[in-house]
């Protein structure tokens, strides 16, 4: 199966570029400070960490992972290979998404314990996970440097990220429910806080449809990228 | 096996037309050489036929198929080494064969036989980050035949090489033909191209003022002489002969028989000089 040696392929870049050390070390950082905080603030902050951590993670390492192979040229020969565009952004997917995944049973074994929902966690963090690869593919893919993917990401970042504030409480806050950043954390506060079985599985179903609009799109702006010049 | 009709291409930032209307047949097992300066249209030309590039007016048919009929399908039929060698450079020659040959349904040749074949076996474990261009190009090189394709588009295969190496290359690049594949080289090496190809596409400008086998060319565009240095006076002398009526020539045959001979050549033109000649143009 291509997708399988694809995904392969890219565990062993990751690995041998040393994302997965960064990503150790990243989270044993986590665990740490989670670790020291007062039990009161944890079903407050752990979620937050877990939700930021997935995104971040994902946003972060998809820029660095695209920048390296555009810069190695190794990108310029996949596209001339059988595999196809939706084989390789799948591949990156799963990829990242499985290292929250892992990331996430982690910090929250280590730091909250057994008592949520895991289930409504894992999904959070699966969807978000994938969300943001796409959406760092969008910026990764306009850009020749990681510098200049470092700079251009910022007001991506912010354009999705400074919705999830609305979690405060603002006027007319469900409005904010749009942003599919503001799912992912409502599905990870569930987790821990509690969420109504309706809410949930629309917050899902929705990330679900988001996840599927952004990869069609991104994989159409792969396609012209690799006949444009990869 | 490629037929090339009438092809006309204009990148979307520029005003004129990077291809203006080119026309050529590629045959099976033949070894074509595509001829020109830097931005001539040599790799446009190459990008377009390999999929690279769409949006072309004209026909370009590979192996019986127009070329955006095909789909991803097509890369497990044809080869690409392109000039610059795009290699993971963190993972080690063979890891760099055995990932990308993974996505092809054909990855049955053996691997270290194909680092042998270029002199990389004693570093198939070394990461390529530590190779020299010349090892990262004959790992490339060897990357684009692991999936035993039909046609091969090499791009300056020999770039950076030292004639060892690049002998190497040129060599399994006429194996090839040997066994009935199809060569697509892309070059501004004329030797290269002279002792490798069947027939020779001279780029200029977007168009091909001359297609012919190098021999021809060389014959058509040369000096019907031979020029003769000998030993003379006491001083290296040399004279021009007309190779019409040589055996009859008394000063030629006098010269031959002084035994004083040091080379005799005839005046056929090389590549360079018949393309600087056709087109007004330098290959550089």
């Amino acid at each position: 199966m291509r997708i399988v040696n694809a995904l392969k392929a890219d565990v062993r870049f990751q690995f041998k570029q040393g994302f997965y050390l960064v990503y150790i070390l990243l989270t044993l950082i986590y665990m740490v400070i989670l670790g020291v905080l007062p039990v009161e603030w944890k079903s407050t902050i752990i979620p937050l960490v877990l939700f930021s951590d997935p995104s971040m993670v994902g946003f972060f390492f998809i820029g660095a992972l695209v920048m390296l192979e555009k810069v190695q040229g190794v990108l310029q020969y996949v596209v001339v290979t059988p595999l196809r565009s939706l084989e390789y952004l799948l591949a990156k997917v799963f990829s990242l998404t499985i290292l929250a995944i892992v990331a996430t049973v982690m910090i929250t074994l280590a730091t909250y314990g057994y008592d949520l929902n895991w289930f409504l966690l894992i999904i959070g963090v699966i969807l978000t996970s994938s969300f943001f690869v796409f959406f760092g593919f969008i910026v990764a893919v306009r850009c020749t440097t990681l510098n200049q993917y470092f700079i251009r990401m910022i007001p991506y970042l912010l354009f999705i990220v400074l919705p999830c504030f609305s979690l405060i409480g603002f006027p007319y806050d469900w409005l904010f429910n749009i942003f599919p950043s503001v799912a992912g954390l409502k599905l990870v506060y569930g987790a821990f806080k509690g969420i109504d079985f309706l809410s949930a599985a629309a917050y899902s179903v929705y990330l679900l449809l988001a996840n599927l609009v952004i990869a069609h799109y991104v994989e159409k702006i792969f396609d012209r990228m690799a006949t444009e010049g990869a | 096996m490629i037929k090339v009709n009438g092809l006309e291409f204009a990148y979307r930032k520029s005003p004129g037309k990077a291809i203006k209307g080119i026309s050529f047949d590629i045959d099976d097992g033949e070894i074509f050489g595509f001829l020109g300066p830097s931005g001539a249209g040599k790799t446009t030309t190459q990008r377009i036929i390999i999929g690279l590039l769409r949006g072309y007016q004209g026909s370009v048919d590979v192996m019986g198929k127009e070329r955006i009929m095909w789909g991803k399908d097509i890369f497990e039929k044809i080869g690409v080494a392109f000039d610059f060698p795009n290699l993971y450079e963190k993972l080690t020659a063979y890891e760099n064969l055995a990932l990308l040959g993974s996505y092809y349904k054909n990855n049955s040749l053996d691997k270290d036989q194909l680092l042998d074949s270029v002199g990389l076996l004693a570093d198939r474990d070394k990461r390529v980050e530590k190779f020299s261009k010349g090892m990262k190009m004959r790992l490339n090189f060897i990357r684009s035949i692991m999936h035993d394709p039909e046609i091969l588009f090499f791009d300056e295969p020999t770039s950076g090489l030292d004639p060892v190496n690049g002998k190497i290359i040129r060599d399994m690049i006429l194996d090839f033909k040997k066994k009935g594949k199809t060569v697509f080289l892309t070059t501004h090496n004329m030797n290269e191209a002279d002792y490798l190809c069947d027939r020779v596409a001279f780029i200029v400008e977007g168009t091909i003022p001359v297609i012919d086998n190098p021999g021809e060319l060389k014959i058509k565009y040369g000096q019907k002489s031979v020029k003769v240095s000998f030993n003379g006076d006491g001083k290296l002398q040399e004279e021009f002969f007309p190779l019409s009526g040589i055996g009859r020539n008394s000063r030629f045959l006098e010269v031959l028989n002084q035994d004083c001979v040091r080379t005799i050549h005839t005046q056929e033109a090389t590549l360079e000089d018949i393309f600087i000649k056709l087109t007004g143009r330098e290959l550089l």
